[in-house]
C-alpha cells in the first residue's frame, strides 16, 4: 500500500518543481536565443573590424614598399587585445599583424569568410584582386565568457525565486484547503454520538459530493440506530403488559395449587418470568441509554430522584442501603430518567454483587460525586476493565443480565462525563465501587 | 373496600380482580376511561387502580379530572412505563402509589394496604379496637393475644368499621363495599355477616343504630 500524503505537501512540492522546471526551460530558451544573437552581433562587429581594417592595411603595406611601413602595428596604449588580426598574401607570407597576434591561432593559409579553430573565430577578408588577405580572430572565450553571464543573470533570480515560490503556493493551496481543514476538524471533533449533517456549505466545490455523501451515510446511520433503538424500546415495552398478565396467572395458579410438585413447577415458571421482565426492563433501559437524550434543556435538583430510587430499594429490602446526600440542591443537566437508570443499576449491582450482611454506601456530595460502594472480594484489575463490556458478569453466582454496568456506561458516554471503577472501594479493604461526578453543565 | 380496577388486559384485569378480592375487597373492573369515569360518578369507591394506556385515552387525563372534581379516592398506577419522569408525572397529578408492571400481586395486596392506611392518617398497620389488636398489612386479628380466623368477606366488613372509626354506615353503604355491581346480594346479608362479627369479636363491638345502620362500639389506635 503507498504511505498516504498531505494533499497540502503533494501540491506544495509538486507545483514548485513544475514552476521552477519551467522556469529552467525559459532560462534555457532565452539563453540560446541571446547567445545566438551575440553572436550575430559578435559576428557583425568581426567582420566590420576586417572590412575597416583592410584598407588601412593596404594602406600600409604598399607605403611599407615606399619604406614607411612596419610589420607590427604598435600598440597605441598597452592592453589586452580582444581582437587580433593577421594581413598575408596568398602564399602565407605575413604583411602585417596587430600587437598581440599568436599566429598559431591563424591557418598555413590565409582563407575568406568565417570560421572556428579550436579556440577562435575567425573572419577573413581579400583585397588587390585576392593578393591580400586579412583574418581577424576572436577568441572563443570571450564569447563563452559573455554567454555565460548572461546565462547566470538569468538564473541567478531562480536562488530567490524558487523559495518565494514555495512558500507562495503552499500558503496559497493551505488558503484554499482551509475549509476543508476546518471540514475534516468538524467531523473529528464530532462526539460518538453525534449523528447530525456536516455543513456543506463553504466547502470547495470538489468536495462537495463529498460532504454529501457523508450526510446520505450519516442519515442511514442514524435511521438504522433510530429504528433499531425504537425497536428495543418498542419490544422492552410492550412485552411488559403480557409479562404481567403471565406473571399475576401463574402467582394466581400457585393460591390454587396444592400438591407439591405442580406447585414447584408453577414456581420455576414464575421465577423465569421474572428473569424475562428483568432482561426487557434492562433492554429498556439500554435502548433508552443509547438512545441519547441523556441530557435535558434545563437543570433539575437530581437529590430527589435518588432518594426516590433508593426508597424504591428500601422498600424491597429494608436496612441494606446507607445513604448520605447533601442538604443543597445538585442541578444538572443529566436527564432525571437516565439519572434514576444509572442509579438503579449501580446500586441493583451493588446488592446483587456485594456481601448481604454490609449495606451498600451510597453517597451524594454536594459538588456531585455519586458513589456506590459495596463490601466483598476484590475485583482484579483486567477483569475491572472488562466489566463495562455488554454481557459480562463477574463471576458471580447472583442473577443478572450482565447489561447493567453497559447501561450506565451508555449513559455516561453520552452525558461526556467519566466513571471511575474502584475495587478494593474507597477508603475499604474489599469490595467495589463506582464513581462518577453526575453535575453537567453547560 | 370497594375498589375500582381500570385495566383493559384482560387477563392481567382478571388475575388482579381475583387477587384483590381474596383480600376481602369488592372489585368492579373497568376496561375503559368511559366505564371508569360512569363507575366513579355513581359509586363511593375506596380505591381505584389505573392503568396508564388505555384504549380510549390517557389515565393521567382520567386522574387530572378526579381530582380537579374535588374526588380525593386513593389512586395506585399500574402502568408498563417505567421511567422516573412517568412516575412524577403521575404522582403530581394525584396519585398515591405507582406500581410498575410487570408486578408481584402481593406487592400489589401490600401498596393497596399501604395505601389505605396512609388515607386514613395512620400508617401504622396495627389497630387496638377494645381487646382487638387488628393488624391490617397482614390481615390478622388477635382477640386477647388469640388468633381470629375471619373469612374474606368478614375481615372486610371489619375494616370497612375500623377505616371509618366511630361513623354511622348504612346497610347500603357497607354492601356497596363487600359486592361489586352485578352481584347477587341477599336482603339479610349484612346482618348475617354482623352478626358471625360479634360472634367471633365480642358481641358488644358493632352496635345497632334502628333503622340507620351500623357503628363501631370503641375504636383506640
Amino acid at each position: 500500500m503507498k504511505a498516504r500524503r498531505s494533499l497540502q505537501k503533494t501540491l506544495s512540492i509538486g507545483l514548485t518543481v513544475g514552476v521552477t522546471l519551467l522556469w529552467l526551460m525559459g532560462v534555457t530558451a532565452s539563453g540560446l536565443v541571446a547567445q545566438h544573437e551575440m553572436n550575430e552581433v559578435f559576428d557583425s562587429a568581426l567582420e566590420e573590424t576586417a572590412q575597416r581594417i583592410l584598407p588601412l592595411a593596404v594602406t600600409d603595406i604598399l607605403s611599407r614598399e615606399s619604406g614607411a611601413g612596419q610589420k607590427r602595428a604598435p600598440a597605441m596604449e598597452d592592453h589586452e587585445e580582444y581582437l587580433t588580426y593577421l594581413v598575408r598574401d596568398a602564399s602565407g607570407q605575413i604583411l602585417l599583424q596587430s600587437h598581440d597576434t599568436d599566429i598559431s591561432v591563424f591557418g598555413a593559409r590565409p582563407k575568406k569568410g568565417f570560421f572556428d579553430t579550436a579556440t577562435h573565430r575567425i573572419y577573413g577578408a581579400s583585397a588587390v584582386s585576392d593578393t591580400l588577405f586579412i583574418e581577424v580572430a576572436e577568441p572563443l572565450a570571450h564569447r563563452r565568457e559573455a554567454a555565460f553571464e548572461a546565462g547566470l543573470a538569468l538564473l541567478l533570480p531562480l536562488l530567490f525565486l524558487i523559495p518565494v515560490s514555495l512558500i507562495g503556493v503552499w500558503w496559497a493551496v493551505r488558503f484554499s484547503l482551509r475549509r476543508v481543514v476546518v471540514f475534516r476538524e468538524s467531523l473529528e471533533s464530532r462526539g460518538s454520538g453525534d449523528l447530525s449533517s456536516v455543513s456543506v456549505e463553504q466547502l470547495p466545490t470538489e468536495f462537495e459530493p463529498i460532504a454529501a455523501s457523508i450526510n446520505r451515510l450519516l442519515e442511514r446511520l442514524r435511521r438504522a440506530l433510530e429504528s433499531e433503538r425504537s425497536f428495543t424500546a418498542n419490544s422492552a415495552h410492550e412485552l411488559r403488559t403480557p409479562l404481567a398478565t403471565a406473571l399475576a396467572k401463574v402467582q394466581r395458579l400457585k393460591t390454587e395449587l396444592s400438591e407439591e410438585t405442580s406447585l414447584q413447577k408453577a414456581c420455576e415458571i414464575e421465577d423465569s418470568l421474572r428473569d424475562l421482565a428483568r432482561l426487557s426492563q434492562k433492554l429498556l433501559e439500554l435502548a433508552k441509554a443509547e438512545g441519547g437524550g441523556v441530557l435535558s434543556e434545563k437543570a433539575q435538583d437530581l437529590v430527589p430522584i435518588l432518594q426516590t430510587i433508593i426508597g424504591d430499594y428500601e422498600r424491597l429490602e429494608p436496612g441494606r442501603i446507607d445513604i448520605q446526600v447533601p442538604d443543597t440542591q445538585v442541578n444538572s443537566l443529566l436527564n432525571q430518567d437516565a439519572f434514576a437508570i444509572l442509579v438503579r443499576n449501580l446500586v441493583e449491582n451493588a446488592l446483587k454483587h456485594g456481601d448481604t450482611g454490609a449495606p451498600v454506601r451510597v453517597r451524594l456530595s454536594a459538588d456531585g460525586t455519586l458513589s456506590v460502594a459495596n463490601r466483598g472480594d476484590i475485583i482484579a484489575p483486567d477483569e475491572l476493565a472488562l466489566l463495562r463490556n455488554r454481557f459480562v458478569r463477574s463471576k458471580t453466582d447472583a442473577l443478572g443480565s450482565g447489561l447493567g454496568l453497559a447501561i450506565v456506561e451508555a449513559i455516561v458516554e453520552g452525558a461526556g462525563v467519566q466513571l471511575a471503577l474502584h475495587s478494593p472501594a474507597q477508603g475499604q479493604l474489599d469490595g467495589f465501587e463506582a464513581e462518577l461526578n453526575i453535575v453537567i453543565n453547560r | 373496600m370497594r375498589v375500582l380496577l381500570v385495566e383493559d388486559a384482560t387477563g392481567l384485569g382478571e388475575a388482579v380482580q381475583e387477587q384483590i378480592s381474596e383480600d376481602g375487597h369488592a372489585v368492579d373492573w373497568v376496561q375503559s376511561l368511559g366505564f371508569a369515569e360512569t363507575s366513579v360518578r355513581t359509586t363511593t369507591y375506596d380505591l381505584v387502580l389505573l392503568d396508564l394506556m388505555l384504549p380510549d385515552g390517557h389515565g393521567i387525563d382520567f386522574l387530572r379530572k378526579l381530582r380537579q372534581a374535588g374526588n380525593a379516592t386513593p389512586v395506585i398506577i399500574l402502568t408498563a412505563r417505567d421511567q422516573v419522569s412517568d412516575r412524577i408525572d403521575g404522582l403530581n397529578a394525584g396519585a398515591d402509589d405507582y406500581l410498575v408492571k410487570p408486578f408481584d400481586l402481593t406487592e400489589l395486596s401490600a401498596r393497596i394496604a399501604a395505601v389505605a392506611r396512609r388515607y386514613r392518617g395512620n400508617p401504622n398497620p396495627v389497630v387496638c379496637v377494645g381487646d382487638l389488636n387488628v393488624n391490617l398489612g397482614d390481615h390478622k386479628v388477635l382477640r386477647n393475644g388469640h388468633s381470629v380466623e375471619l373469612t374474606a368477606r368478614e375481615w372486610a366488613l371489619l375494616e370497612a368499621f375500623i377505616q371509618h372509626p366511630g361513623m354511622l354506615l348504612s346497610r347500603s353503604q357497607l354492601e356497596d363495599r363487600l359486592y361489586e355491581f352485578g352481584a347477587e346480594i341477599e336482603s339479610n346479608t349484612i346482618e348475617v355477616y354482623i352478626s358471625r362479627l360479634r360472634k367471633k369479636l365480642g358481641k358488644d363491638l358493632i352496635v345497632t343504630v334502628r333503622g340507620m345502620g351500623y357503628r363501631l362500639k370503641t375504636y383506640e389506635s
